[in-house]
């Protein structure tokens, strides 16, 4: 607390190394986006706990007149999500590795299995629709939570598949480096982050 | 970069970028953390005076019995704007957004905050969603108060979907702003700042931070579920098609009640900065000020439901709740008691800063004490939604929050402006608010035990005396921030130089010119101590060189 006490490990940076302090660093980023992610975690729960909620206060669930949800489908529908989680670690480990063609490769192959996660969405979507009569605004609050949140999902899953489209495009024209890669990590942890909500989503709607 | 490696310690100006010259750039979409901190103070301030305004229609609508002033449905959507507008676009702007951004990161020795861009679109985001909030008016207000109870929320006009798009909005904008600053305090303090040195005012931001990120969240999700339910039909809330009035409470006080603290922790972070400086003397306990504020936000979250004694929560519930909101008592008079033991025996100089400080002090106090009368749930069986409740409310936000703005203004307006503020009229500033502040909200108190409840536009007449007492000194505040915003102009123009450190401050805003350069510092400083001991040198090393009138050297590459 006096002056006169030896400043601590901080300032061994500082002889050779204080500037990156100032710059807008990976480590500043990586931060930041983890951040991100964990509010992004709590607006996921706010849902969750509202169907939790909602779910507990009626006699029974799903409400009266309302079918179950088709489990099989839809737990074939996660493998593909899953899969996906896979090939999104691999290529990161090969870009990290310098196997820019395997990287490639596994990038789109998370990209197309995200595509057929959001397609295997539309079939279950429509068919509840058409099939089973159950809406968004019009099925009470079974329709309500279960539209909002996997159709949440659905958004952040599509959001993803954008945002790995365009890192696709940048590593092709070599906007990272074999170092410097900080947004294929931001990739990785953003689509294991929406492979992790839809676990809990899939256990709460389909399993209990 | 030949330059930056000569300064042994110094960490030079590599990053330095070079200020823009430009008007637009410079003022007006600037990524400078200073400029953007005074565009909040700014904008903050305009709309204090738009949701002031709102307040003396209140007030006047309630100089008689039955009203007369304007209509009951109006008087519903003033009351709902008011407490929207004072919460979401007064209160927590101006203590995150404007002090937080001018203050922190000088205090942290850092030349930014994280992302300085990312800083820029939040601040923007803040005059959008208050003009969005203030046009609902347009389209018929939202009349439900500013906790928006459904089903009342779900009746209301399209103006309340538009309240929800606008709180969202701002909801947003808070929570990158406590993103931005949580990875700021933590990654970018100046070598040798561990964070048992950083100033106490940082040490409330670190605390806030959290809060803006996870709660204001957790509202965010609460907004989307009401827009919907209003908008598309979804039901979440209306309990004719299964939904629950409850769970928007538990939504809603789950991010609200840790919004209070949103709005006092970081004017505890300014009490902690100014009373020693006026008191000339170390504060009292600063590693306990420090983890009660942590603790204070930590237990914010579990006490929410408190809000909601009286809403049909389960009596196994209550207890709980009654109890952890007593605990969040325990740091709050930590703070209270080490405040008054870092007055005591002190050389005190009673500057406008200053009394603002021991004003809080006091009147907080006042607020919290009877935040105790309202967690326990016999009393409040009976308080609750009465004028007691808007009187606890209004010491803790107006006695508490904004005579900390008013304190941290008269602080470190010397530091942005470069200019003395006058301290006479700060004075009459400080006498006049107390004396029309406890006028106005004193008096609730007991008319709430009476039995007067909240948010009627007419009442019984045996209340109207207190009543007008209470208009009329609502006037008196009123003048006083009037006087407020004349000193302002007037020390702007007229005030004395204030000159680099007018209060013999320790923190390092105050090493360093005022207004500081685009840069904040030319050497970044290496900290040894904690900055609160008097009599000691100051614990920095590499400030010789700031208050030279040399610019700071940009290397050649700097972009």
């Amino acid at each position: 607390m006096a002056v006169a006490s030896l400043p601590n490990q901080h300032v061994e940076h500082a002889e050779g190394g204080v500037d990156r302090f100032y710059e807008e660093t990976r480590d500043l980023r990586l931060t930041g986006f983890l951040f991100f992610l964990f509010s992004d975690v709590v607006l996921f729960s706010a849902f969750i706990f509202a169907y939790l909620y909602l779910r507990n206060s009626g006699q029974s669930w799903p409400p009266p007149g309302i079918a179950r949800l088709d489990v099989a489908f839809a737990a074939w529908n996660s493998v593909v999500l899953f899969g996906s989680g896979a090939t999104m670690h691999y290529a990161l480990e090969n870009w990290k590795h310098g196997n820019f063609n395997k990287y490639a490769g596994f990038l789109i192959a998370t990209i197309v299995l995200g595509i057929a996660f959001l397609g295997g969405q539309a079939y279950e979507y429509t068919h509840l629709y058409f099939v089973d009569k159950i809406s968004w605004a019009g099925s009470g609050i079974f329709g309500a939570s279960f539209f909002t949140l996997t159709g949440m999902h659905g958004f952040h899953v599509a959001v993803g598949v954008v945002y790995l489209t365009v890192l696709l495009l940048q590593s092709v024209h070599g906007v990272y480096t074999k170092e410097k890669y900080f947004g294929l990590t931001a990739g990785t942890l953003y689509w294991h982050f929406v492979d992790i909500i839809w676990v809990v989503l899939f256990s709460i709607f389909y399993l209990i | 970069m030949a330059v930056a490696a000569t300064h042994v310690g110094g960490g030079i100006a590599d990053h330095v970028h070079p200020e823009p010259q430009g008007f637009i750039r410079r003022y007006v979409f600037s990524i400078d953390h200073k400029i953007i901190g005074i565009q909040y103070l700014i904008t903050g301030f305009i709309f204090l005076v738009l949701a002031g305004l709102l307040a003396e229609v209140i007030r006047t609508q309630l100089m008689n019995a039955n009203g007369g002033f304007v209509s009951n449905n109006t008087y519903n959507e003033v009351y709902s704007i008011h407490g929207s507008a004072m919460v979401w676009l007064v209160v927590i702007p101006l203590m995150t957004g404007a002090f937080g951004n001018f203050v922190m990161p000088l205090q942290l020795g850092a030349r930014d905050v994280a992302f300085p861009w990312l800083n820029m679109i939040s601040f923007w985001m803040f005059p959008v969603a208050g003009l969005m909030l203030f046009s609902s008016f347009l389209m018929g207000a939202p009349v439900a108060g500013w906790t928006e109870y459904p089903p009342m929320s779900l009746q209301g006009e399209a103006g309340t979907s538009m309240w929800c798009a606008a709180i969202f909005l701002v909801g947003i904008s808070s929570t990158l702003t406590g993103m931005n600053f949580m990875v700021t305090i933590l990654k970018m303090r100046a070598p040798g700042m561990t964070l048992t040195r950083m100033p106490l005012f940082v040490w409330a931001q670190l605390a806030t931070a959290p809060l803006s990120m996870v709660a204001t969240t957790a509202l965010a999700g609460a907004l989307a579920a009401l827009f919907m339910e209003r908008q598309f039909g979804v039901p979440f809330f209306d309990p004719t098609k299964g939904g629950s009035p409850l769970l928007w409470q538990h939504m809603f006080w789950f991010y609200s009640h840790p919004a209070v603290y949103i709005m006092i922790l970081p004017a505890f972070g300014m009490i902690s900065e100014i009373l020693p400086t006026f008191a000339r003397k170390p504060i009292f306990g600063y590693k306990m000020i420090a983890f009660s504020s942590v603790t204070i936000a930590l237990a914010g979250f579990m006490v929410w439901a408190h809000h909601m004694f009286t809403s049909g929560l389960a009596p196994f519930m209550q207890l709980p709740f009654m109890l952890l909101t007593f605990v969040i008592a325990v740091p709050t008079g930590v703070k209270i008691f080490s405040w008054i033991t870092t007055l005591w025996g002190g050389k005190i100089h009673f500057t406008s800063a200053m009394l603002f400080a021991i004003g809080f002090v006091v009147l907080f106090a006042l607020g919290g004490i009877t935040g105790i009368f309202l967690a326990s749930v016999p009393t409040d069986l009976h308080l609750h939604g009465t004028y007691f409740v808007v009187a606890h409310f209004h010491y803790v936000l107006v006695g508490g929050s904004l005579m900390g703005i008013f304190a941290g203004f008269y602080y470190w307006f010397p530091k942005m402006s470069g200019r003395m503020m006058n301290e006479a009229l700060g004075k009459w500033h400080f006498w006049l608010f107390v004396a029309g502040f406890n006028g106005t909200f004193l008096p609730m108190h007991w008319l709430g035990f009476e039995g007067m409840p909240r948010r009627v536009a007419v009442y019984d007449p045996q209340f109207q005396f207190w009543n007008r007492v209470e208009s009329v000194s609502s006037y008196v505040m009123t003048f006083a921030i009037l006087l407020f915003f004349v000193n302002i102009l007037v020390s702007l123009r007229r005030g004395k130089k204030a000159g680099p450190n007018p209060w013999k401050a320790r923190t390092l805003e105050w090493q360093i010119p005022s207004p500081p350069h685009y840069y904040n510092f030319k050497h970044v400083p290496t900290v040894y101590g904690l900055p609160y001991d008097f009599s000691e040198p100051l614990p920095y090393r590499g400030l010789d060189d700031e208050l030279n009138d040399a610019p700071a050297p940009v290397p050649a590459g700097a972009h």
